[in-house]
């Protein structure tokens, strides 16, 4: 479903992806772990052109996303509005929740189908509030970010994803910023959405919770992908020197 | 020969016209401002460079120069120009320039991260901008926005010197009948005080509204 080829990306001259290669299929889970620095959360912005990138193409059901190719041979951002569009058949969740602060939880999941789809307000209304009560917040409609948990904030921010209907969920570390009691009540969330065939890409450091969920788990090295295959595989029999390296560090 | 009660009245009229005089200012200040923001975040360079100049030379320039400027360039444009509309024209200019660099600020304080999750949503730029950005440079730009109300209300006494009557002006006029320098001036300073306080008074108002509705958290 998603076809992301030769993808590469400079920042003042360093090369922080030096060309990815990734297909994820329909409902298909791929987790992203690395050491800090090699280039996953990148790659994951680049997926969804907050990053543009310097080469490559990334595809989403066989149509090519973010740039078009131009006469001279070149390539061009596409349009604002293809970029919007585009957007909106994916859901990206950050670390840091980033719920915009004078909304209430309702209203931030309401945001996106409101005004980036068009819909009637009340259409907008009826699916924020059944995302809302699917993580649990129902009694939290109305309450501002700031008299929220650090969970139930990124639990709202996993509901104003979905409001879009996206075909992935990004999830970019999204427990990192937890206190670790609060931790379960996200990956709950998550591990109910895998239920619903939703295609995800996360960027992880929490190896059981991506052994557990994940088809897939990419481990990424110096801005490419040096291993890459099932759970079992890439966790408990590594053959990469790094990846083995890696995991002995953060057991 | 001391104020009389009607002295006090005159006075009381005189700041009714300064706070008048500041209150279109702002209005029609910040309307400009709100066109001119944009252009401090504008893509090409000629509009970043317009709006560069416009901040460099306006707030560059004392206010009392502005408004002689104004006030002779309208004049010798137009003939005849009442001095109350080139005033309203001076402060404008004036606190438009104060007024953008108050909004830029609020839009430099939006945390990159909520550029994104707007981007992300696939919001259009005008719904962007009407939905997230506008409201919180509104919550951000609020306190340094009052501060410049403040200040509009006391720069309308630069107004005296091209004939607006105003608190400044009519204070004078009576000294220079009465003599009666200082309980004028206090009287007149108290007038100042008054008016900057119910502007004050009235911002934080506004600001522990915004608060209650969810902005940086708890009251403080």
């Amino acid at each position: 479903m998603i076809e992301i080829r030769g993808i590469r990306k400079s920042f003042a001259g360093v090369e922080i992806l030096r060309g990815i290669d990734l297909s994820i299929g329909a409902g298909e889970i791929v987790a992203l772990i690395g050491r800090s620095g090699c280039g996953k959360t990148t790659l994951l912005r680049c997926i969804n052109f907050l990053e543009d990138y310097d080469a490559g193409e990334i595809k989403l059901d066989g149509e090519v996303l973010w740039y078009r190719a131009d006469s001279t041979g070149g390539r061009r951002r596409c349009p604002e509005k293809d970029l919007a569009r585009q957007r909106q058949r994916m859901g990206i969740v950050f670390q840091q929740f980033n719920l915009f602060p004078h909304m209430t939880a309702l209203e931030n999941v309401c945001l996106g189908p409101r005004f980036g789809q068009k819909l009637a307000a009340d259409a907008a209304e009826l699916r924020a509030r059944e995302l809302l009560s699917r993580v649990g917040l129902a009694d939290r409609l109305n309450s501002y970010p700031a008299h929220l948990s650090g969970g139930q904030q990124q639990r709202v921010a996993i509901a104003r994803a979905l409001a879009m209907k996206p075909q992935v969920l990004l999830l970019d570390e999204i427990t990192s910023a937890l206190d670790p009691e609060l931790v379960a009540e996200v990956e709950d969330v998550i591990r109910a959405l895998t239920q619903e065939g939703i295609a995800m890409v996360l960027v992880t450091h929490a190896m059981s919770f991506a052994r557990e969920i994940a088809h897939r788990i990419a481990y990424l090295a110096d801005g490419q992908i040096a291993e890459i295959g099932p759970p079992q595989e890439v966790l408990d029999r590594p053959r990469d020197k790094g990846l083995r390296e890696f995991l002995r560090r953060i057991r | 020969m001391e104020m009389t009660a009607s002295d006090l009245w005159v006075l009381a009229q005189a700041a009714v016209i300064s706070l008048l005089m500041a209150l279109a200012a702002i209005a029609f200040g910040t309307l400009l401002a709100v066109a001119l923001t944009p252009l401090a975040f504008a893509p090409w360079a000629l509009g970043r460079a317009i709006y560069r100049l416009y901040i460099f030379v306006v707030r560059g320039t004392p206010v009392l120069l502005l408004a002689l400027l104004v006030f002779y360039a309208l004049a010798s444009f137009w003939g005849r120009i009442s001095p109350y509309a080139a005033g309203i024209v001076v402060l404008t200019l004036y606190l438009a320039a104060l007024i953008a660099e108050v909004f830029r600020g609020g839009v430099l304080a939006i945390p990159r991260p909520l550029w994104d999750c707007a981007k992300s949503l696939g919001l259009p730029r005008l719904s962007i901008l009407r939905r997230v950005v506008s409201p919180l440079v509104a919550r951000y730009a609020l306190p340094p926005y009052l501060n410049v109300c403040v200040m509009a209300v006391k720069a309308s006494s630069v107004l005296s010197i091209i004939s607006v009557w105003e608190l400044t002006l009519a204070s004078r006029e009576i000294i220079e009948r009465t003599l009666d320098v200082y309980r004028v001036l206090a009287v007149a300073a108290l007038l100042y005080f008054i008016m900057c306080f119910a502007i004050d008074r009235l911002g934080r108002n506004l600001e522990s509204r915004l608060a209650a509705r969810g902005f940086a958290g708890e009251r403080l």
